[in-house]
């Protein structure tokens, strides 16, 4: 037949960079044949600000400020990752209460990240409902972690050698029943993910990524656990007050998405569980260890479990007042490609919720800044100063 | 496995290129290895992954600063609890690496990093288009080695 001679065209659909899959940059390509999917192309650093080049720039105290803002969703994880890898560094250890009042927030972000993910994730679905109710419920972490560090996104608890902020007793009452509140929501939630036919048909079977195949790409975090590869460092490798208060690892064999959002949901029910366990046996003591003012010469790893999976820090200290050298690899980077290769072969539909699948920031992969002048369309570097200046001037200009 | 019989296996495979490898273990968990001949960086990444071992965390780019005119690359493998650093040095111009792409599939993004911040090349990398830099960025400037000067991003002929 003269068709099969023919080679079919590619065609190419370009999604992003604006609002991809979710409300963040990055742009990707399918190549489709129909609506099956044949082909994928990532395009990062929309969002990338030179962070680990400004980092070499700052002193070891600016920095846990700059590398807070890496993620403004797992903020705390970065930070925290930072001042233990500083503190490993210099040879100090956070007393014990410190170290549970960082696990207790790492928790609480968890629960906030989990719940935003659920959110948008649902919306991808086109279950908004979904999507209303688990943002509605999101605030009451917020909350939460307003009222113990009194920020609700850069929470800013960690210092070097240890937490600015205690938790009374009025603040441990209110936490336990925010947390009431939450699991009772949580229930409802998995009672839905899991029985809600037209939401089922947007998750069961899609997506699907085999042990094998998660360990081979090196997925982490919640997308690898709902493929059943038992990685959680949480458990592997216990970081701050994980070894006082150990977590389950939550897996699941399917490897689709609905394992995806059960894994996640179920990890909710662990950090009720941990921060409850928390409260109830917060160690007596100082809040914070000296530090020295420069950092002794060295070399330190700290890897953390976030929300989304493994942070990997890498300090180079020369001995100075600055780090030589600090490497952030955040967890998406890792899912991302992994996810991208599972794309292919299905639906263009199904795109979308693929990625969200594996709860996306994009943020946290990229950390350049260009910055682009306004006024001439002409690219310039500006220093912290003129940046600092221009924003205080064009705030000052709006208010007239 | 837990983070003893790591070691041993790790210990022993950097032994096992004893010719080509120096190893210090700084702690109980970490294993530094120093990869002295670059053709044998990949046989034992494949070593390392062979064993299960290949947990490949991130690619780290060391700019050892003008006087050295080196820069060092460390390849994080992190099984479980342990740190597995394969260390290999290249020359600051001119300097290629082999790719592990291949062999981990991870490796391709933060070989395309390493190549657009350090300027080094990797051999076999199939995709060595810009991963985070913006396409307007000029060519030859690698923004993080010590001596990037920000300035070259404002002068006329800094710009595509």
């Amino acid at each position: 037949m003269a068709e099969t001679n023919v080679t079919p065209k590619r065609f190419t659909i370009p999604i992003g960079p604006q609002h991809p899959a979710l409300k963040e940059p990055g742009h990707f390509q399918f190549t489709v044949d129909g609506e099956i999917v044949t082909g994928a192309y990532v395009r990062l650093g929309y969002a990338h600000r030179g962070i680990e080049k400004a980092a070499e720039e700052r002193n070891w105290i600016q920095n846990l400020y700059l590398l807070e803002r890496v993620c403004g969703i797992c903020s705390h994880v970065h930070a925290l990752a930072y001042c233990l890898a500083v503190e490993k560094l210099a040879n100090v250890e956070a007393p014990p209460r410190a170290q549970a009042i960082r696990v207790l927030v790492a928790e609480l972000e968890r629960i906030h990240s989990h719940f935003l993910w659920m959110g948008v994730s649902a919306h991808e679905a086109g279950f908004d409902t979904l999507f209303m109710y688990s943002w509605r419920d999101r605030e009451t972490v917020m909350d939460l972690l307003e009222g113990l560090t009194g920020n609700r996104v850069n929470y800013s608890a960690n210092q070097l050698g240890g937490v600015k902020c205690d938790v009374d007793a009025a603040q441990a009452d209110s936490i336990r029943k925010g947390l009431e509140f939450l699991e009772e929501r949580t229930h409802h939630y998995l009672n839905v993910i899991s029985h809600d036919t037209s939401f089922l048909q947007r998750t069961r079977g899609i997506g699907v990524m085999t042990r094998a195949q998660a360990e081979v790409m090196g997925a982490i975090g919640p997308t690898a656990r709902a493929s059943n590869v038992a990685r959680d460092l949480r458990v592997e490798a216990p970081y701050a007050a994980y070894k006082t208060f150990p977590v389950k690892v939550v897996l699941d064999e399917r490897g689709d998405l609905e394992a995806r959002f059960e894994v996640r949901i179920k990890e909710l029910f662990e950090s009720f569980r941990l921060i409850r366990e928390i409260l109830e046996a917060l160690p007596e003591g100082e809040l914070v260890a000296r530090m020295p003012r420069r950092i002794p010469a060295g070399e330190a790893i700290m890897r953390l479990e976030a929300p989304r999976g493994e942070v990997f820090y890498y300090i180079r200290s020369g001995g100075g007042d600055k780090p030589e050298r600090l490497k952030v690899r955040t967890p998406t980077i890792c899912n991302l490609t992994s996810v991208v290769r599972l794309a292919v072969g299905h639906q263009l539909a199904d795109v979308p919720m693929i990625l969200a699948g594996i709860d996306p920031c994009f943020s946290c992969n990229d950390r350049m800044v260009q910055v682009t002048a306004a006024d001439n369309g002409s690219e310039k570097l500006m220093t912290w100063e003129e940046l600092r200046k221009y924003g205080i001037d064009f705030y000052r200009r709006q208010a007239k | 496995m837990n983070t003893e019989e790591i070691m041993n296996l790790a210990n022993g495979i950097a032994h096992a290129w004893d010719w080509a490898t120096e190893t210090s273990q700084p702690r109980p968990n970490h294993l530094d290895v120093t990869v002295k001949q670059l053709k044998e960086l990949l046989p034992i990444a494949v070593g390392l992954r062979v064993k299960r071992l290949g947990q490949l965390s991130a690619i780290v780019g060391l700019d050892l600063g003008l006087e050295a005119n080196e820069i060092e690359v460390l390849y994080h493998f992190c099984p479980g609890e342990a740190e597995i650093v394969l260390r290999v040095r290249v020359p600051r111009q001119g300097g290629e690496l082999p790719t592990l792409s291949e062999v981990f599939p991870i490796a391709e993004v933060f070989e395309r990093e390493l190549h657009e911040m350090y300027g080094i090349e990797i051999a076999g990398l199939r995709n060595t288009e810009r991963l985070y830099l913006p396409e307007n960025w000029p060519a030859g400037v690698y923004p993080m080695l010590k001596d990037f000067d920000p300035k070259v991003l404002s002068e006329p002929e800094g710009k595509a």
